[in-house]
């Protein structure tokens, strides 16, 4: 899962970015809204996080921007104004949830997690193939009712290669979607944590290696 | 009821004069024809005349002074009722409603006069209610975001499984150096709430000398962000309240600091009883400009990592500025940066002496 997080107030960016991170998603931060639609049109994003009071391109200009370009990412505003008046003008907007500013980090991780489910085909919150589960809200994995103890990255592709649903994804299109900008893309990061999670995994084998594709299961 | 019984006594005070006047005419008359008053009055015909004039004049008398009471019953409301709306109207009006007017027509009478001069304080008070709301309510709105920061902090530092005491120690310094940025905030909103109020005390300052001090606590400030000052501070007498104007110069020379570019330059200088603050940056467009002098907002550019650029700052200075009378002139010169000019009005004689 990826999201971005665009938003001014940079100690408070950083402070979602890091719990986001430690929901086990992949997050980018963007401090206006020129950055991050540039952000949003270079990479694919689950969920974007806009706060609506954005120096310079107003965070609702980011958003039309965003829905007018039918850019697929669902989009979340944070505001400081949170009356039921602007909650209606922002979804009005074309937003697909709205938070009032302050809010409870739980509350926020819960309605990405939601929005990230539909950014695709509507995927179901609980994944499981065989006897692997993966509870996409409560960010937990396991096999035959043991736990997992999974790193974000592996938790993350494992959560895409069940959402895929049988679909053959590439090597690339992990790459792209569940890590963040930090990712270096020539390295052979994916092999790594793919060969990581199988052994996490155990037997009988769940992920198929496609030849010159990427993997499913 | 008091205007009634006045045109009632008039009018039949009235009523009597004419009675008495023509009686006293008439029977003038007849005496002065006849040889003496006592022989007139002895006359029987005359009594019998004057007997009946009088009688008569006397059921006259009270008829009219009867209709009086009613004709000046309907004038006193005619001419009372529109005290009456007005006294209705301010009953009704509350803190919520002063949207109210009179609006009296009508001949343009000492009534409509007051009537107007009513509407006029009824706009004035609602203006002054609003500004308070619409205050309020931008105010509650910039303390969110902090907020929405120390919230954030604690709940995830809260939720980290791996949480330790180096890391909860980590979280609360940020949470504090967060809730002093906060602190700021507040201060800064008082501030404005203050100076938007008259500033009662009135003091003889001289801005060279205030714009020194001031200056002089930002020294390290403007040093630490590579930037050349460049300070031509004349003695300038202006009176005002020493704490807002010295507010007012802190306010520009920091937003002076927070908009400029790499290795930039700020330029404040007194003179003439006026002060003015120039820093260099990027060009600001007609639009933005206008954005600037708006309260609360924030202009583009803003250098990135400062988030404490809540944008009050200005609104702060106009705030002060209006409530000394002072005239701000603010332009964006084609080259980039902004300059802030306060023209503060001739010093008056009548203030203490201060600064």
């Amino acid at each position: 899962m990826r999201v971005l997080v665009i938003e001014d107030d940079e100690e408070l960016a950083e402070t979602v970015a890091a719990g986001l991170r430690s929901a086990r998603m992949a997050v980018d931060v963007a401090l206006d809204g020129t950055a991050g639609l540039s952000r949003a049109r270079v990479n694919d994003y689950d969920v974007i996080l806009v706060d609506r009071d954005l120096p310079g391109l107003h965070g609702d200009k980011v958003c039309a921007e965003l829905v007018g370009s039918g850019c697929r990412s669902r989009v979340l505003m944070l505001t400081a104004a949170a009356s039921t008046a602007n909650l209606i003008e922002g979804l009005g907007l074309g937003a697909d949830d709205y938070l009032g500013k302050p809010f409870d980090f739980g509350e926020l991780v819960a309605r990405v997690v939601a929005l990230a489910r539909r950014a695709h085909p509507s995927v179901p919150p609980q994944l499981s193939h065989g006897d692997v589960t993966v509870d996409t809200a409560q960010r937990r994995a396991s096999r035959g009712g043991r736990s997992l103890e999974l790193a974000p990255k592996e938790f993350g592709v494992l959560e895409l290669l069940l959402a895929s649903q049988g679909r053959c994804v590439s090597a690339e299109e992990l790459l792209a979607r569940v890590w963040d900008e930090e990712a270096d893309p020539f390295t052979h990061t994916v092999k790594i944590t793919i060969s990581r999670l199988r052994a996490k995994l155990g037997d009988p084998p769940v992920i198929e290696t496609v030849a010159k594709y990427g993997y499913r299961i | 009821m008091q205007l009634t019984a006045l045109y009632a006594l008039v009018l039949s005070a009235s009523g009597a004069a004419v009675l008495g006047i023509t009686i006293v005419l008439v029977f003038g008359f007849r005496a002065t024809s006849v040889q003496s008053i006592t022989g007139a009055v002895r006359s029987n015909q005359f009594s019998r005349d004057f007997v009946a004039i009088t009688i008569g004049g006397a059921i006259a008398l009270a008829i009219v002074a009867v209709a009086s009471v009613w004709v000046a019953w309907l004038l006193a409301g005619r001419v009372l009722s529109p005290l009456r709306s007005i006294t209705l109207v301010a009953r009704d009006i509350s803190a919520t409603s002063l949207d109210r007017r009179l609006a009296l027509d009508g001949p343009d009478d000492e009534l409509k006069e007051l009537g107007d001069t009513f509407d006029g304080l009824l706009g004035r008070l609602d203006a002054s209610f609003s500004a308070q709301r619409q205050f309020v309510a931008n105010a509650s709105h910039e303390l969110r975001t902090p907020l929405a920061r120390l919230k954030t902090l604690t709940q995830v530092a809260l939720s980290d499984p791996s949480a330790d005491a180096a890391s909860l120690r980590t979280a609360h310094e940020r949470v504090l150096a967060s809730e002093q940025q906060l602190e700021q905030l507040i201060d800064a909103l008082l501030t404005l709430a203050e100076g938007e109020q008259a500033s009662g005390r009135r003091a003889h300052l001289d801005l060279g000398n205030v714009a020194a001090r001031v200056l002089d606590g930002r020294t390290a400030e403007i040093e630490g962000s590579g930037l050349r000052l460049d300070a031509s501070l004349e003695p300038t007498a202006a009176t005002g309240d020493p704490r807002l104007v010295e507010r007012l110069l802190d306010n520009l020379v920091d937003n002076a600091i927070r908009h400029n570019e790499h290795r930039g330059w700020i330029q404040v200088s007194t003179r003439g009883g006026a002060v003015s603050v120039a820093n260099g940056g990027a060009p600001i467009s007609a639009e933005e400009l206008e954005q600037i002098k708006q309260p609360f907002s924030r202009g583009a550019g803003e250098r990135p990592g400062r988030a404490d650029g809540y944008g009050l700052g200005l609104s702060i200075v106009q705030a002060i500025a209006a409530a000394h009378g002072a005239v701000i002139s603010v332009s964006a010169p084609g080259d980039g940066g902004l300059r802030v000019e306060v023209q503060f009005p001739p010093d008056s004689p009548r203030a203490e002496s201060g600064d």
